[in-house]
């Protein structure tokens, strides 16, 4: 009886040390950020960490790109400029269009916002990096600057009559406690959109990415090319991904700011 | 994004939930996020949209600059077509005119050489009828003549002294008056 006891109790401990020794699939370990240098002055956490590290290494893609294609800018383009010119109308195809008249002061900024979310995007597709746009507090951070730079714009161009934005035209009047309460709550929930949709966009592409390159790693050769085939087929998907998640960004932006500019519901 | 060998390697229990979650990196990357963006702005509106702007402006320029070109030079091939138009048109009209002139001037001078011609025609008929009067009155008076010789001699030998010469004369006349009657037959 002891001696049974004994054999299960071995058997228990081998099968744990089996699995211990396993590869472990871990998906969103690479969401995981981790500081390399702490700094914290005044009690404030400034810690650069690979999240922050790969932000700069966008901010500066993105800087570097531009500057070289415009190096030495020609009257009949190269091929770098060309492509260069081209994102430049196309975001100013966009403030244009959304914005219009009086969009111009804030063109810098969409077009800031959208190159940094998009190589943001971009760069984290690059085996061994970070996505910056991956992380929550990133996105909530763009969307809430946006948000409050909306709500600002409002009140500083249309004064109290901005909140008049909150009550939409032609409703009968019993209508309106109803209705003003949504209109506050949508308004409201706009910034938790924004940033929620880009962060769970590259959440989730990364993450199937993940357990792709998990199985691509881990399954007999029989089996782990249908992965690898999925995983490059995603990546391709990612790259779009990428792109149309900065687009809707920028779109949205306009559109709150011209919001707040214009007043028409 | 994760590598492969990376995603396989066998790392520490992972804790509940999204790493996203975890508040305790959240003010380190709102403040790094909101320097990044604002070092990205600052950067590309100093370096990088002057440079698009000019380039955009200065092709918008060429590009305007050069169709009021085409345009001007457009109005001047107007102008010149307009003017070799005007000038074919008075060849053709100066042609017209010369051909006219020239139908005139023709027919003035073959009228001119038909009259002359008629007059000059009229004339030789002229001189011709009055040379052939002319003639006429010489042969009449020479035929009258040599009649009165004729008649002389005759008489003389006839009749020799018997017919004096007012009466042979007398003779003569009423044979010429005669022959005078008989005009018509002589000619």
């Amino acid at each position: 009886m002891t001696l049974l006891l004994t054999t299960v109790a071995v058997h228990a401990e081998s099968a744990k040390a089996v699995a211990a020794a396993a590869p472990r699939m871990d998906p969103l370990h690479h969401f995981q950020v981790v500081n390399y240098i702490k700094i914290s002055p005044f009690g404030l956490d400034l810690s650069i960490s690979n999240s922050v590290i790969w932000m700069w290494i966008s901010v500066a893609a993105v800087f570097f790109f531009f500057w070289y294609a415009f190096r030495r800018p020609e009257l009949v383009p190269g091929r770098l400029q060309s492509v260069a010119e081209a994102g430049y109308l196309f975001i100013r195809g966009i403030v244009d269009e959304n914005i219009g008249s009086g969009g111009k002061p804030y063109f810098p900024m969409v077009f800031t916002l959208f190159f940094f979310v998009l190589f943001c995007n971009w760069t984290g597709l690059i085996p061994g990096s970070f996505t910056a746009t991956s992380q929550l507090i990133v996105t909530a951070t763009l969307a809430l600057g946006i948000f409050f730079l909306s709500i600002f714009l409002g009140f500083y161009k249309h004064g109290l009559k901005f909140l008049g934005f909150f009550v939409p035209s032609g409703l009968p009047v019993l209508l309106l406690p109803l209705m003003v309460p949504i209109e506050i709550i949508s308004f409201l929930a706009r910034p938790v959109s924004l940033s929620v949709r880009l962060f769970a966009n590259m959440t989730a592409g990364h993450t199937v990415l993940g357990v792709l390159f998990f199985f691509a790693a881990t399954l007999p050769w029989v089996g782990s090319w249908l992965p690898f085939g999925f995983s490059v087929v995603f990546t391709a998907v990612e790259i779009f991904i990428g792109f149309i998640q900065a687009y809707i960004f920028t779109i949205l932006t306009c559109v709150y700011i011209n919001d707040s500019l214009h007043l028409h519901h | 994004m994760i590598s492969s060998a990376y995603a396989a390697t066998a790392g520490p229990a992972p804790s509940s939930g999204l790493p996203q979650f975890d508040s305790s990196v959240f003010a380190s990357q709102m403040f790094w996020t909101v320097v990044s963006f604002l070092i990205l702005m600052y950067l590309l509106r100093r370096y990088v949209m002057p440079a698009i702007n000019d380039i955009l402006d200065s092709r918008g320029k060429k590009i305007s600059e050069d169709l009021q070109h085409a345009e001007k030079a457009r109005h001047e091939a107007e102008r010149l077509l307009a003017g070799y138009r005007e000038q074919v048109e008075r060849a053709r009209q100066m042609t017209a005119t010369t051909l006219e002139e020239a139908r005139i001037e023709a027919s003035a001078i073959r009228d001119h050489a038909l009259e002359e011609l008629t007059e000059e025609l009229a004339k030789k008929r002229t001189a011709a009828l009055e040379e052939i009067e002319r003639a006429r009155v010489n042969a009449m008076a020479e035929v009258r003549e040599a009649a009165v010789e004729i008649a002389m001699l005759a008489t003389e030998k006839l009749i020799a002294e018997s017919v004096g010469r007012a009466k042979a004369d007398e003779m003569v006349h009423a044979a010429l008056g005669h022959l005078e009657q008989n005009k018509a037959n002589l000619h």
